[in-house]
């Protein structure tokens, strides 16, 4: 096995457990948009992309 | 981990959270178009009816206005004949208001005159009044001579009997002498003869021949009004309250004035036997 399959099976691993956390909260925020917006526009439009 | 790799984790979490935030205020506060769509066209759907039945009532009242302006029409016709008519009256009435108001004024000039003469009137009823006073009292007066006249008849009458009876005594002796002296001169030879009587008789009384005599005024009509008309001469010639004057235009008789008011150069008379309306200049006299 050379140097370079050695760094391919090496594993990523966070370095802070912090910015990880920041980065999971943004991404359930916009999550949680989306989903508002979907519900929204169900239950005013009766549906999601067409144009009634 | 480098640190400009955190300073993007750091910024790309705030900025998603901001923008995640204004969606989220902007979808919150969205107007809801398909609900306003929704209530438009029902509206519109509504206006809509609503529009057909004003143009519904709206034709009802065009036709409602066409009837009626054809039934007023046809009254404004019959109406402006009944004007016309109505004017033709008027004038008809005015005409007949100015024919009665010219007899108004013809009847308040007759009746101006008549007051007048009414009064003339009453003057001579006074002054006839005042003669008839006068004149009862002058008939008490002669009452009272005739009844002492009749009181002196009825003793000349008494008298006259005792003279006739005294006659009728005086003609039995007379006639008893007479048959002495025919008897003593039959005895003579002689015939009695009557002696003339000593006194003479008294004719009869005889009535007074009855004189008149002629007035033969002349003068001219100087004023003529509807009942009564003046002439130029007055009681400085003789006119008398009375006396009738003949009023002629040459040869053509005209009317008679009867004098009832005298005064020293004119005198006013009331007109009788109008055979024509008197003019000033007419001839009036007496004797015709």
């Amino acid at each position: 096995m050379g140097p370079e399959a050695q760094i391919r099976s090496i594993k990523p691993e966070a370095t802070s457990n912090l910015y990880t956390v920041i980065l999971a909260v943004a991404l359930g925020v916009v999550l949680a948009t989306a989903a508002f917006v979907a519900v929204k526009c169900y239950f005013d439009y009766n549906t999601l992309f067409t144009i009634p | 981990m480098s640190n400009l790799t955190k300073i993007l984790i750091v910024l790309l979490t705030i900025s998603a959270i901001f923008l995640c935030g204004i969606v989220v205020t902007y979808i919150a506060n969205a107007n809801n178009y398909k609900e306003k769509y929704t209530k438009l066209s029902s509206d519109r759907a509504a206006l809509e009816q609503e529009k057909e039945s004003l143009n519904n009532q709206l034709k009802e009242k065009i036709q409602q206005k066409d009837d009626l302006e054809k039934s007023l029409s046809n009254q404004v016709a019959s109406l402006k004949t009944k004007a016309d008519d109505l004017q033709t009256k008027i004038t008809g009435v005015e005409r007949e208001k100015a024919e009665l108001l010219e007899r108004v004024n013809s009847w308040a000039s007759i009746t101006k005159d008549f007051q007048a003469t009414t009064d003339k009137q009453t003057q001579l009823l006074s002054t006839a009044q005042e003669d008839v006073k006068q004149l009862k009292a002058e008939q008490i007066k002669l009452s009272k001579e005739l009844d002492q006249t009749s009181a002196a008849v009825v003793e000349k009458s008494a008298l006259i009997d005792a003279a006739e009876a005294e006659k009728r005594r005086l003609i039995e002796e007379k006639s008893d002498l007479q048959n002495r002296l025919d008897k003593v001169a039959q005895a003579g030879g002689k015939v009695g003869v009557a002696g003339a009587p000593v006194t003479q008789g008294k004719g009869k009384a005889m009535p007074a021949q009855a004189t008149t005599e002629t007035i033969n005024l002349k003068a001219q009509i100087s004023e003529v009004d509807a009942k009564l008309a003046t002439i130029s001469i007055g009681s400085a010639d003789g006119v008398k309250e009375g006396m009738r004057f003949h009023v002629t235009r040459g040869d053509e008789f005209i009317c008679d004035v009867l004098i009832v008011n005298v005064d020293t150069d004119k005198a006013v008379g009331i007109l009788e036997l109008v055979q024509q309306s008197p003019k000033v200049g007419d001839n009036a006299s007496t004797n015709l």
